[in-house]
């Protein structure tokens, strides 16, 4: 019981750290505010044909694009930083275990995020004059909290990969735009060829997406929003159990091939 | 009991080259490393650049897996017992990375404490309490990007302290410092090992290790190749004098000429601006200077000395006499 006590006293100090240095960082702050607003911005001037109903889509849609880039540019992109700052060394070096310094400060990164859902929210409400409603405001809310901790486990797992290949932030450019078709974040994956649609079914942020859409648009009932929940559960549950021992995987190798102080490009 | 012990250290490091046909190449980086460190003692590890020093420190602070042998902190396996050994210790590197520059001192200190679970109430003591036998008292809320070099790597050691730990590894802490600050950093030192802190310092500087430490063990392309206490080494060359002659400007050939000469030891060069000091170990003392001048004839040759030896004499003896 103590040892978990000292373990979300690391995760929220991490949390606290993280926040506040991404508040000076200009790109970050890019990330999180404009970004999605342009996204939102050009979704919505796609889709006007489709109606005033379909701006709520618009909100959440974009919303999930900036959670998304966050997650993987700034929340993997954050042991990137560790290694320019040479805190890498002491971090592992230290007792806390470093999945719990990297669950708070992927968290940190995805609850920030959640500020351009409401940058957004406020642009089509009240710059653009859309009306925004919600179908199911109490499902939306609890969808929003367990979708942010789907994704955190999600990114803890993403994040593995940042200690293992130093140079592992040029290739995560490639996974920013799949993600947001394959999830269905600003429109159905019904749209896309029928192969794909099991490559989303595997992603967490797909059942995120859907349990979102569905709770604000109604297009799902309670009971499938509430499945939606156990699917991502479900999904942390088995990130988090893998991520104990692909942690200490990833460690040991990085330790033996001395790869901890490497700087990558 | 001993508070580190090394056994056979040793560490390999791998790299490839080629994308179709991929070669490995091994490099020996610390080559069957042995020693121990008494409780309380302060034991510098001496050696050039890429001597194998940072690699031993990063065994025994579980940061790298040695490719052989042991070692062993406090009775602890550095590998097995990794998890067991972290709270125990605490290390600095030289240099002024391992910090979040864009938070203040303070934040820095209140984050590793907390990794280091260190409970709030003894974080909210120790921490003034550091910053004070550092210097820091009074800048710990200005952010670590405005800090000097010399602050910066006090604000290291009072990261490495919060813990309290019962042994330190200092790799190169007055690296890069101006001499006030190195100075300072070198009190701190002696003051942690009053403390009863076991200590390991890396230093390439002589003077360094002569002053601080209680033995000294050299290392030299991966191999401990002389460890006793710094007055025993120095008796490794009494029985020689340093003959030192400012040149501006000498050929290898004549350096190898010199070399050759039946009275000379050793020979090692010291760059210093656009000058070279060409140092010779020789039991003839100022008998060699018109040999040598003989030798050096034709050359811009400036300021000759003779003098007693110096535990840098020493250390150029054992790792040889390598341009430093």
């Amino acid at each position: 019981m103590k040892r978990i006590g000292l373990n979300l006293r690391i995760m929220a100090r991490a949390f606290e750290i993280e926040l506040r240095q991404n508040m000076t960082d200009g790109f970050v702050l890019f990330g999180i505010l404009i970004q999605p607003l342009i996204v939102a911005f050009m979704a919505l001037w796609m889709l006007k044909g489709k109606g005033p109903d379909y701006a709520i889509f618009v909100v959440i849609g974009s919303g999930m694009t900036g959670l998304w880039t966050t997650l993987l540019f700034n929340g993997g992109n954050s042991i990137t930083g560790e290694r320019w700052t040479g805190t890498l060394e002491p971090l592992v070096a230290s007792p806390a275990s470093l999945r719990v310094v990297i669950y708070g400060k992927v968290l940190a990164n995805v609850t920030q995020s959640l500020l351009s859902m409401i940058g957004s929210y406020f642009l089509i409400s009240f710059a653009m004059g859309y009306p925004l409603t919600l179908t199911y405001p109490g499902l939306f809310f609890l969808s929003l909290v367990i979708s942010v901790f789907s994704l955190v486990s999600f990114g803890l797992i993403l994040a593995s990969f940042f200690i293992l290949i130093p140079d592992f932030a040029r290739m995560v450019n490639t996974l920013e735009f799949p993600v947001y078709i394959l999830c269905g974040f600003l429109f159905p994956i019904a749209l896309l060829p029928g192969w794909t649609t099991p490559l989303s079914y595997l992603l967490s942020p797909y059942w995120a997406a859907l349990a979102l859409h569905g709770a604000a648009q109604g297009t799902l009932e309670p009971l499938q929003i509430v499945g939606t929940w156990g699917i991502m559960a479900f999904f942390s549950l088995v990130y988090i159990l893998a991520s104990g021992r692909l942690y200490r995987m990833i460690l040991r190798k990085a330790r033996m091939d001395a790869t901890l102080d490497i700087v990558g490009n | 009991m001993d508070a580190i012990t090394v056994n056979h250290l040793r560490r390999l490091y791998k790299s490839t080259d080629g994308i179709i046909k991929r070669t490995t190449k091994e490099v020996v980086a610390v080559e069957d490393v042995s020693f121990e460190i008494r409780q309380g003692e302060l034991f510098g590890l001496l050696g050039p650049n890429g001597a194998g020093k940072t690699t031993s420190v990063k065994m025994l602070t579980t940061l790298l897996i040695p490719s052989g042998g042991s070692a062993s902190i406090l009775g602890l396996d550095v590998v097995k017992d990794a998890n067991k050994v972290r709270p125990r210790i605490g290390f600095i590197f030289g240099g002024e990375r391992g910090l979040y520059w864009r938070l203040s001192g303070l934040d820095n200190l209140r984050y590793f404490a907390s990794l280091y679970y260190v409970d709030e109430a003894t974080s909210k003591k120790r921490i003034p309490e550091l910053l004070k036998i550092v210097g820091l008292k009074g800048r710990e809320r200005e952010k670590v990007e405005g800090y000097s070099r010399g602050m910066r790597q006090r604000l290291h050691i009072a990261r490495a302290l919060l813990h309290d730990p019962e042994v330190l590894f200092l790799d190169e802490p007055t690296m890069g410092l101006d001499p006030v600050g190195a100075r300072e950093l070198r009190t701190t030192v002696k003051n942690l090992q009053s403390a009863n802190k076991t200590i390991l310092l890396t230093t390439h500087y002589m003077f360094e290790a002569d002053a601080l430490c209680q033995r000294i063990a050299v290392i030299n392309k991966g191999k401990i190749v002389a460890l006793d206490t710094p007055e025993k080494l120095k008796e490794n060359v009494q029985d020689l004098s340093v003959v030192e002659v400012e040149l501006y400007g000498i050929p290898q050939e004549v350096i190898d000429r010199i070399k050759a000469l039946d009275f000379v030891v050793e020979v090692s060069i010291e760059n210093r601006d656009q000058r070279q000091v060409m140092q010779v170990h020789t039991p003839k003392g100022p008998e060699a200077i018109p040999v040598l001048v003989e030798h050096l004839n034709g050359l811009r040759i400036g300021r000759i000395i003779t003098r007693e030896p110096t535990l840098e004499d020493a250390y150029v003896r054992l790792v040889g006499g390598a341009e430093q």
